[in-house]
């Protein structure tokens, strides 16, 4: 097997683990919140915790969930202008995107990772013991998974029509 | 000259095809190393951005949306519509109208509403001898009431944008009347349409089916119940009701319905997953991209040029209706409200008009943006329901931009009608 279908083919399993750990993140926060309602009313037993569990995770699945989103190319993206020019300047405009995607995943990563560094011996106050650097964690997670994406983009070229990526179409009810 | 670095790259980025998010977050990059501010402050800001617990209402709402969608909840509403106007000539297409009415009271999203109700009444519409480019344009100009009809995540994202100063639950009071306006303009033009075409009658709904018929959809109606009597009671936050929903949502598709496959699941939270941190990243990168523009002092300025063409408020809301429309048929809902909500809350607070009343001028005129060539997520996903080109839809789409424009404009110069019910709770 060449170097470059192994790159891809581990790229394919880093998407559905992106997409499985958010999915997962989902799924948890969607039984934290109400546990906490439940715990409130009618036990009576108001918890502090459920609200700031959630919200570490929504953070970890925006990042690790946006990654992958970048992979299966359904981010927002204006496409009026690429359409019109000739299809070698579109060329020349896709890679700057791929140049500046490079440069922020980057800065995510880099500067990510400092400010994780400065807020490493803060705690969370609702968890002692939990630093607040790993709640900023997902940032440089995120970039460093973008970059990956992107390397098996520029290298490798775009997913073909058969990855996972394309399989969650809803099925059309008669 | 920082201003231009600001968003002169952002409208640099976005024209090259960057990804909006991203784009949002380069030139947020660019403009503070400009103007020498520590980029970890930018970072911190994205963080912020995502880690509101306000926002969780967001995934929820896709997600009790999706399950209800896919759990059998659109054909039920159909048929509940079916029985108040399905026997009248064009009923059909009023149907589809009135489904999407109540299929917004359990999903805030054009494009789900669009594939939802799309894909049970186009067919249906087609077979009864509706043309099938009528039957697209009926359902994804129908669909943009589930942007106001509350829940919305639109509205959460709204509220997250106007600096957390309007509270969700007043939005999702105001959106109901708007809504339900746009769906009675939207029934008056296709029963003249109807009428000077002849389109056929529908078959009136048998009366031994009625009570079926309605205790089925009442299963889900009552999501909305849930939600609003949840939120203004205070016994829930949004969110809380949110995520109530979601797990109400999957009682009903699992034990009343019965017709949802569990393996179908895991597809359904791979869909949601991305469409909800596509949505995050979005808002993350948008905050970062908003202390810019507040740093720079963005908003001030705009304000300064706006009251300088005129301090007339019905002045402002017609440029600002305008402005909105052409850029909404470039750019999607949430990061036009991102982005636009903001630098125009200092103008509008100058000139006394209510940001509730204005969230509701801005989805709406950006939700008629999401059906507008060349950028229409809503019409997209219309055209490949309705298995009908761009060409052949859009043609036939101006009779339907005219009947939207009205309703426009009733809700810009009309602000009773989003601000009467939020009046009553106060």
């Amino acid at each position: 097997m060449t170097l470059k279908r192994y790159y891809a083919q581990t790229m394919e399993r880093l998407y559905i683990l992106c997409v499985v750990l958010s999915g997962v993140a989902l799924v948890a926060i969607t039984l934290i919140i109400p546990f906490g309602v439940f715990m409130r009313y009618v036990m009576n037993n108001p918890q502090s915790w459920p609200e700031p569990a959630s919200v570490v995770m929504m953070v970890l699945f925006s990042f690790v969930g946006g990654a992958a989103v970048y992979r299966a190319n359904v981010h927002i993206a204006v496409e009026s202008l690429t359409q019109a020019v000739s299809p070698r300047v579109r060329a020349y405009m896709g890679q700057l995107v791929q140049l500046l995607m490079a440069l922020i995943a980057i800065f995510m990563i880099g500067y990510g990772l400092e400010l994780c560094q400065i807020t490493w011996h803060q705690s969370v106050p609702e968890f002692p013991g939990l630093p607040v650097g790993l709640v900023y964690g997902p940032i440089p997670l995120g970039g460093a998974l973008t970059l990956l994406f992107l390397i098996e983009k520029v290298w490798v070229g775009p997913a073909p029509r058969t990855s996972i990526m394309f399989s969650d179409e809803a099925v059309e009810m008669e | 000259m920082d201003v231009l670095v600001l968003l002169g790259s952002f409208a640099l980025f976005c024209a090259i095809g960057m990804p909006v998010a991203y784009a949002l977050g380069m030139s947020a990059i660019a403009a503070a190393w400009y103007v020498d501010i520590p980029l970890e402050a930018i970072m911190l800001k994205i963080s912020d951005g995502t880690d509101d617990f306000s926002l969780l209402a967001i995934p929820f709402f896709v997600l009790a949306g999706g399950i209800m969608a896919e759990g059998g909840m659109a054909i039920r509403l159909i048929n509940l519509a079916r029985i108040f106007v399905g026997f009248i000539r064009g009923g059909l297409a009023m149907v589809n109208i009135i489904a999407s009415s109540f299929f917004g009271c359990i999903s805030g999203s054009s494009v789900a509403d669009t594939s939802a109700i799309g894909s049970v009444m186009i067919p249906q519409m087609v077979k009864a001898g509706f043309p099938r480019v009528f039957a697209t344009n009926v359902t994804i100009c129908g669909s943009v009431q589930a942007l106001l009809i509350p829940p919305s995540h639109n509205a959460v994202i709204y509220s997250l944008a106007a600096g957390g100063t309007v509270s969700v639950a007043h939005l999702f009071l105001a959106g109901i009347l708007p809504g339900l306006m746009f769906g009675i303009c939207l029934i008056g033009l296709v029963l003249w349409i109807s009428h000077k075409r002849g389109y056929p009658k529908g078959e009136p709904v048998k009366l031994k089916d009625v009570p079926k018929i309605f205790t089925d959809a009442l299963w889900g109606l009552v999501t909305v119940v849930i939600i609003m009597g949840g939120i203004l009671s205070g016994v829930f936050t949004p969110t809380e009701s949110a995520a109530v929903a979601c797990v109400y949502a999957f009682l009903v598709t699992f034990l009343v319905y019965r017709d949802y496959k569990w393996r179908e699941l895991p597809r359904l939270v791979h869909r949601v997953v991305k469409t909800v941190s596509m949505v995050m990243m979005l808002i993350g990168f948008s905050v970062a991209f908003g202390y810019m523009m507040t740093m720079m002092q963005i908003p001030a300025k705009i304000t300064y040029f706006f009251l300088s063409i005129s301090e007339n408020k019905y002045v402002f809301l017609f440029l600002v209706n305008i402005l909105l429309l052409l850029l909404g048929t470039f750019m999607d809902l949430a990061p036009m409200l991102l982005i636009c909500t903001p630098i125009f809350m200092p103008v509008i607070a100058k000139l006394g008009i209510d940001p509730v009343h204005f969230g509701m001028i801005m989805i709406l005129n950006l939700g008629i943006g999401l059906i507008t060539p060349p950028v229409g997520p809503t019409l997209f996903v219309g055209c490949a329901v309705g298995k009908v080109t761009m060409e052949q839809v859009s043609k036939e789409l101006w009779p339907f931009y005219g009947a939207m424009c009205i309703a426009l404009l009733l809700v810009t110069y009309v602000p009773a009608i989003s601000l009467w019910l939020p009046g009553l709770m106060k």
